[in-house]
């Protein structure tokens, strides 16, 4: 009989990824819930250490996977060593966080355990006794609520920042299980990694969009939101007012003829709202404006506007959402 | 070493079964691409339209792009001159037609299509959006008993600039005691530039879903906002089996003020400038009816583009252009604004929606948003009612 | 160098979503597309095969609609098109990899692309189901792919910038933005590809059963985001509005 919900933890040179303690979290309650065990699965080379600390955020159990094969994560080995496991304890589900390294590994496992995966969810709720995911379809613009009815273990992938850590109980401590893992052969070999310091996200792939039009006066006047847009982890865009202009490239334009974005959250400063600007962005879950003119178009799709001087208000912005991301 | 070309036939074969049959009477002479405005922008073009047709009728490859069969505005600029008399847009049509039905053109106007197909209208807005422009606004609703239908095109009913010129030809109308309402949600795209792109089987559904519309509503005669929907209306619905009497609003509103039924009185001191809209004036031979209407304004003062009427510039707005980037320096629009600004007019009138799209643009990018406006001819009547 | 292309046929990106009377998606007026992550991929296998020879097939699970976007594909310039229609009514991605892979299965191949995700469901998992099917590598998400010698050397995008990885060949990679801008097809392409193979299947051609390609997730419901409520312009002097506009993004609407 399948028992326990494993998570599996995504760490880097020994940091943990915030979305390990969410699916912890919501793992928690719904092995209460079941009765059920919450193992955590940690593979990596020299992890050890964070195994114990998980039980604080609610696993009874770590699965440890010290490999020096394992050391950089690579779609063969990780997916080697976490579908043996699987297959040998056979837990009723895994849980990934929706990340390019949890969207690599599900699929694969998935596969490996012959069972169903349910990827990019936003929500998980225990319906029946069943695990449920919400899923948004068609770039948000409906969802989907589907489960894993039979097949064992059901895997998903959950985006980051959509599940709430709550629970933590200091000094919890989680039983450590060093498994030795079966890495197999590893068929990518890793020839160079490259990263960069403090990427903005890609226009079109970007949770939040700072946008700047020709209310932005020039070139340099988009360092404040640049400086917004770090504060939020947001990508800058632009009208094609302020890419004419030549204040930025045409990859960052917004718009008909430039790309067509559909954001959790949108902010535009010192754009009029053309036609051609809301064609690309009007998909957006929630439309901000930062405009002087009350008349503006942009305040006719904005969810929330600021009819004011966007110099001023915009740094504002940026104190207020430091207050609110640190807390 | 080149490898040799091969000619193949099957592409001709191919144009001319979609309606293109006169690129076969093409002799090459090349006063086509003379007369384009492509060739007298600043920034040289690869837009040819000499050597399309003559690669279209041989068959060889490298013309099927954004900047080449998609680059023609359709403006018939070419059309006036041809001495063989073809009808180059419709040729393009049709090449661009055997394009789309494999669903290889420009990614810019295949949002523009999934648009069309799920909201009915080009600019990917709410269909029941179309009536937004009408908030606060008493606008008339069509009933069996009005004398004509006022068709707004999908530009003037979402952008809000645009509104303000389907506002202004409402109060024109209704000053002028014409019977008229408007039937709104309910109305797609009349499809004269999805037609353009080549997307025969989306301009069909379009125009039988708005013939079918209006001959449910007792429709007979139609006023148009744009002279897009007027040229399609009048030369490509009856097609599909309309027999609507159409009318674009400047010839409507021309007959009125001949008749005396509608007059100006207000003076408008203000040098205008009128920018010839190739729907209106070249596709459907009205030249008279906006620069009389324009003349009946006191005090205005008109002025003309050097090159006007058959010889007018284009906006670049046409053959679905407007859905499309044009680079810098190849804008047609940038050039009449600067002819504009030259000749000392404070005001660009234009009677068409994609004009306005495009000069007011330009007017922008130039910084010349404050010193001149565009303005639709309708804005300018009205404020002279 | 063989290549096969695993390739959807979706929504566009402008479509209207919509539930029918049954709660499901409603398809009617939709347009349909080659999903624009496969295209990516299909122009990658043409790059590919124009440097190293052989031959493109791209392959499509898929209602006869799909044809469509296989024939965008020839006309492109692939070589044979096959399309499976599973007669389902519902396939998960098990399903469509299960189907796939046995497709591929009797194929040639030495390279086999997919897009990352479909524009649709965005699941982004049948291509890596399917190296795993056939016992092939996979390596996702790739933004550059050049192919030496039996080995091709992929750029892929990682979590805060990229990685370099060499596999051996036959291997399996999706395609990411970015890889490459696809060409149209040409007019003399759109006449050849009507010249070219279009292998219909059905599951029963390819030996398979309902029992191995019942899916595995079960769909209980669609549903709409819910409709935009009126825009508030947020009054007050600029520090105060800024505050309160904080403040409703995070509690009232939810979204920071
Ligand atoms: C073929 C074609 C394609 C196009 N494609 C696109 C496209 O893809 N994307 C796009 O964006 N546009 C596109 N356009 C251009 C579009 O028509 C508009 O011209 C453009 O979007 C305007 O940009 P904007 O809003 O930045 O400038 P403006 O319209 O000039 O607006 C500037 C705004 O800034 C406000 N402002 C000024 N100063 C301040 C201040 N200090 N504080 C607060 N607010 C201030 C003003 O009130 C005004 O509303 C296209 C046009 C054409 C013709």
């Amino acid at each position: 009989m399948a028992k326990g919900i494993w998570v599996y933890v995504e760490q880097r040179d020994g940091k943990v990824k915030k979305v390990t303690y969410e699916l912890l979290s919501a793992g928690r309650k719904a092995a209460d819930s079941l009765g059920e065990e919450l193992c955590a699965v940690l593979p990596g080379k020299g992890v050890a250490g964070i195994a114990p600390g998980l039980g604080e955020y609610g696993a009874d159990k770590v699965y440890v996977l010290e490999s020096d094969a394992l050391e950089q994560y690579t779609t063969d080995g990780y997916a080697n060593a976490v579908a043996a496991l699987a297959k040998e304890k056979e837990p009723s589900a895994i849980l990934m966080g929706c990340t390019v390294t949890g969207r690599d590994l599900a699929a694969q496992v998935a596969q490996k355990l012959g069972t169903g995966l349910l990827t990019d969810c936003t929500d998980m709720a225990l319906e029946n006794g069943q695990l449920v995911f919400t899923r948004p379809i068609y770039a948000g613009k409906a969802f989907v609520k589907a489960a894993c009815p039979e097949a064992r273990p059901v895997m998903a992938t959950i985006r980051p920042n959509v599940l709430a850590v709550e629970g933590t109980q200091a000094g919890r401590t989680a039983e450590v299980v060093n498994v030795t893992p079966n890495a197999g052969d590893i068929r990518q070999i890793i020839k160079d990694t490259v990263l960069q310091v403090s990427t903005r996200p890609e226009l079109t792939e970007a949770d939040i969009i700072v946008s700047g039009g020709r209310g932005m006066k020039g070139p340099e006047n988009f360092k404040i939101l640049e400086d917004l847009a770090d504060v939020l982890g947001a990508a800058v865009g632009a009208s094609r007012a302020a890419v004419d202009a030549g204040w930025k490239p045409h990859s960052f334009q917004v718009g008909q003829t430039g790309k067509t974005v559909s954001p959790v959250v949108y902010i535009a400063c010192g754009i009029s709202g053309a036609i051609q600007h809301l064609a690309g962005m009007s998909s957006s879950k929630c439309i901000v404006a930062v405009n002087k003119d009350p008349e503006a178009n942009i305040f006719k799709v904005a969810d929330y506007g600021i009819v004011g001087d966007l110099f001023e208000i915009v740094p504002l912005l940026t104190e207020e959402f430091k207050k609110i991301m640190a807390s | 070493m080149s490898e040799p070309l091969m000619l193949f036939d099957e592409v001709r074969d191919a144009i001319v079964a979609s309606g293109g049959e006169e690129i076969q009477m093409c002799m090459q002479c090349g006063l086509c691409t003379g007369s384009c405005p492509w060739g007298r922008m600043e920034e040289k073009a690869e837009f040819n339209v000499r050597a399309m047709f003559h690669m279209g009728r041989l068959g060889y490859d490298g013309y099927e792009s954004d900047d080449f069969l998609f680059a023609c505005t359709t403006c018939n600029q070419c059309g006036v001159k041809c001495p063989r008399g073809i009808k180059i847009p419709n040729v393009v049509r049709s090449m661009r037609s055997v394009i789309c039905e494999t669903g290889g053109i420009p990614k810019n106007l295949k949002a523009v299509l999934g648009s069309i197909n799920s909201q009915g209208n080009p600019w990917s807005q709410e269909k029941d959006d179309r009536t937004a422009w009408t908030a606060g606004h008493d606008v008339p609703e069509f009933t069996p008993d009005k004398e004509y239908l006022l068709y707004v095109c999908c530009t003037s009913a979402y952008d809000g600039r645009s509104q303000k010129v389907a506002r202004s030809i409402v109060d024109l109308l209704k000053a002028a005691g014409v019977s008229f309402g408007i039937i709104g949600n309910e109305e797609k795209c009349c499809g004269e530039s999805v037609r353009k792109i080549g997307a025969e089987e989306e301009f069909g559904n379009l125009a039988r879903h708005n013939i079918d519309l209006f001959n449910k509503k007792g429709v007979k005669k139609i006023i148009t906002t744009s002279p897009h929907c007027l040229y399609t209306f009048k030369n490509e619905y009856p097609e599909f089996g309309a027999e609507f009497e159409v009318v674009h609003y400047s010839e409507l509103l021309h007959n009125l003020v001949s008749g005396g039924k509608l007059k100006f009185s207000k003076p408008v001191a203000k040098k205008v400038i009128y920018h010839e809209p190739c729907y209106l004036g070249r596709h459907s031979r009205i030249f008279d009816a906006p620069r009389e209407l324009l003349g009946a304004v006191p005090d205005l003062e008109m002025a003309e583009f050097k090159g006007n009427r058959d010889f007018s510039m284009c906006c670049s707005g046409g053959g679905a252009r407007i859905w499309m980037e044009t680079k810098a320096g190849q804008r047609f629009s940038d050039v009449k604004v600067k002819e504009a600004s030259e000749s000392g007019s404070q005001v660009i009138a234009t009677a068409c929606p994609y004009c306005i799209v495009m000069l007011e643009d330009s007017l922008k990018n130039q910084n010349k948003d404050e010193e001149m406006s565009v303005k639709d001819i309708s804005e300018i009547l009205k404020e002279s009612l | 160098m063989n290549i096969v292309v695993c390739m959807k046929q979706t929504f566009d990106t402008e479509a209207k979503i919509a539930l029918d009377a049954n709660g499901k998606i409603n398809k009617q007026g939709v347009s349909l597309i080659m999903n624009p992550y496969c295209e990516f991929a299909v122009e990658e296998a043409l790059r590919i095969k124009e440097k190293h020879g052989g031959e493109v097939t791209v392959v499509s699970v898929g209602g006869p609609e799909a044809q469509d976007a296989l024939r965008q594909a020839l006309a492109m310039g692939a070589d044979k098109a096959v399309l499976v229609d599973p007669g389902m009514e519902e396939v998960d991605e098990f399903a469509t990899a299960t189907i796939l892979a046995k497709a591929i299965s009797g194929m040639q191949y030495d390279i086999i692309l997919g897009g990352f995700r479909a524009i649709d469901d965005g699941s982004a998992q049948v291509a890596g189901r399917v190296a795993e099917i056939l016992g092939l590598p996979v390596v996702n998400v790739v933004v550059k792919l050049d192919i030496e010698g039996g080995k091709a050397v992929a750029t892929k995008e990682i979590e805060g910038g990229s990685q370099v990885l060499e596999v051996s060949l036959p291997a399996v990679f999706t395609a990411q933005k970015g890889l490459n801008e696809p060409r149209y097809p040409s007019m003399k392409g759109i006449m050849q590809a009507k010249k070219k193979p279009m292998d219909k299947k059905t599951l029963a051609d390819l030996g398979l059963d309902a029992a191995q390609v019942a899916p595995k997730v079960k769909v209980l419901s669609y549903f709409l985001p819910s409709a935009r409520a009126a825009g508030k312009i947020i009054p007050g002097e600029p520090a105060d509005a800024a505050r309160d506009l904080v403040k409703a993004l995070r509690e009232e609407a939810k979204v920071i």
